[in-house]
């Protein structure tokens, strides 16, 4: 499966700015803790001085699952990997573990090196982080 | 107390909006404890994934001077939260007959469920990006904390198939049930994945409908119809880490705190415990709940409901009327109405020879929100 469509909002707009030059931004707070980029105050300190600053795309798998489509006959369901992945700067994020074919089961497991790339649905949509094999 | 209970027809049922449910439910509550719609002093509203109910039920039933009226969400843990501030407000004297109501109506004929509870997917902002990036919905966010669990202390889907194959067992025995074909633990393997770790059969059904408990005091209670069932405890947590870092994800809920303080509460312990009705969105749900109100260690609830306790012939009677799995889907309304028919002792078939302290989750969002009710009959308030 692919990504599917997004719009940004002005919540979004910095980070997908971000998406769109191949960068994943995290909010960090002047005394350095990393936030989720929804985060509107420091998700350690409290603090609401937030800067967007780029991760280093770098991510260890939490935890996965594979959500199956609907079989139609002489058809395989469409399986797709979700993950959590644990960002090297500490924040979780869900998203899809993209792959031209799903993983064998022996190559998930807690701790497997992921990395963030960026999918779009299409040319007027947002680009949306996934995760991949490292 | 709880001294009404009122259950509209559930599941495929068509043509009633959610909010006429819901005043179907209330009328029945009324009727059920023997009282008049007048002597609703207190209206508790809470509505499922379709919406449309809201305070205006104040006006669809005609209750006028009402002294407490709200709408409450807390997901699936709103059932419990309505009887708990229903009873603080019977004890402070500010209400004194509290009518609670949830109602829903997703199903529609010529529309699958998953297109309702799909449908939630914004195209914008943080939610839009979520259900972009392909994790839409309930069922995949629950597949990645079982599977978490799986992976921490060696859960399997057998095990998980054991919960769905025991609530069945017990659902053969509720004439409410929608689901009432025994199935075996091969059926629960060969049914289709729906997000691996979960099969179908790992899942909750879809029901319209709508279910009204009424609360009063105790004083009042002893004179009406029902055997009263006393609310002897109860409590919630809200952990706040939805889509967040979060260690517990998976592995420990907000039962973990809000079943020990409903028990502190009731000033009972969980052997005191006859009858367990929890909220089942999955089955891996009452796994986890059950080690997190402690019916066995941490991380051994796998084995724990391998072991033959569950179903009619075991030795903890657990969502007896089938849950959501396989009785009907009313959120939190679907373990408390079962917990008040056993409490009341008139389960039927089903009936748990013990059940004088009867003990309920309830659970929402993905394990954030968690309430716990501890009830009783009358020989378990004693």
């Amino acid at each position: 499966m692919s990504v599917g469509p997004v719009e940004r909002d002005d919540a979004t707009a910095e980070f997908f700015d971000g998406a769109a030059a191949g960068r994943f931004l995290l909010q960090r707070c002047p005394a350095g803790h990393f936030s989720e980029p929804a985060a509107t105050q420091c998700t350690t300190c409290l603090a609401t001085d937030l800067d967007w600053v780029p991760a280093s795309g770098g991510a260890t798998l939490v935890s996965w699952a594979i959500s199956w489509g609907r079989s139609s006959p002489g058809k395989e369901p469409r399986r797709t990997v979700l993950a959590i992945g644990e960002l090297d700067e500490g924040p979780w994020w869900w998203t899809q573990l993209a792959a031209d074919v799903v993983p064998e089961a022996a190559e998930l497991a807690p701790g497997r090196r992921l990395r963030i790339e960026f999918q779009r649905a299409d040319a007027e949509h947002e680009a949306v982080p996934v995760f991949v094999l490292a | 107390m709880i001294a009404g209970l009122g259950m509209t027809a559930l599941g495929k049922v068509y043509g009633p909006t959610s909010a006429q449910f819901a005043a179907d439910a209330v009328r029945l509550a009324v009727a059920d404890a023997g009282l008049r719609l007048a002597d609703v002093d207190g209206l508790l509203t809470s509505s499922g994934v379709t919406g449309g109910i809201s305070i205006d039920l104040q006006r669809d039933l005609g209750l006028t001077d009402l002294r407490l009226l709200s709408h409450l969400q807390a997901y699936g843990s709103t059932a419990g939260a309505m009887v708990q501030f229903a009873s603080m407000a019977v004890l402070s004297g500010m209400a004194s007959v509290v009518a609670c109501v949830f109602a829903d109506s997703p199903l529609q004929p010529e529309r699958s469920a998953g297109a309702v509870y799909g449908s939630r997917r914004a195209p914008a902002g943080w939610w839009g990006l979520l259900g972009a990036s392909g994790v839409i919905g309930a069922n995949p966010m629950y597949a990645l904390a079982a599977r978490r669990h799986m992976e921490r202390f060696g859960t399997t889907s057998e095990q998980l198939g054991h919960i769905a194959v025991a609530q069945r067992d017990w659902a053969v025995l509720n004439p409410a049930a929608q689901l009432r074909e025994p199935i075996t633990l091969a059926n629960h393997q060969a049914s289709r994945w729906i997000v691996e770790p979960f099969h179908l059969l790992d899942c909750c059904l879809v029901s319209n409908g709508g279910i009204a408990v009424i609360v009063t005091t105790a004083e009042r209670a002893a004179a009406l119809a029902q055997p009263p069932v006393h609310v002897l405890g109860w409590a919630q947590s809200h952990p706040g880490r939805y889509l967040r870092r979060n260690p517990d994800f998976g592995l420990v809920s907000g039962a973990a705190t809000a079943g020990p303080a409903a028990l502190a509460m009731a000033g009972r312990r969980l052997s005191d415990v006859d009858v367990v009705e929890l909220y089942d969105c999955y089955t891996f749900t009452v796994l986890l709940t059950l080690e997190d109100y402690g019916f066995c260690a941490k991380g051994e609830g796998g084995p724990f409901v391998a072991s033959g306790v569950l179903g009619p012939d075991g030795k903890l009677p657990l969502n007896t009327g089938g849950g959501q799995l396989s009785a009907y889907y009313m959120w939190g309304m679907t373990p408390l109405s079962e917990a008040v028919i056993q409490a009341r002792g008139s389960a039927g078939a089903r009936q748990s020879a013990a059940h004088d302290v009867v003990l309920v989750s309830g659970n929402g969002g993905v394990l954030d929100h968690h309430s716990t009710l501890v009830l009783a009959s009358e020989a378990g308030a004693a």
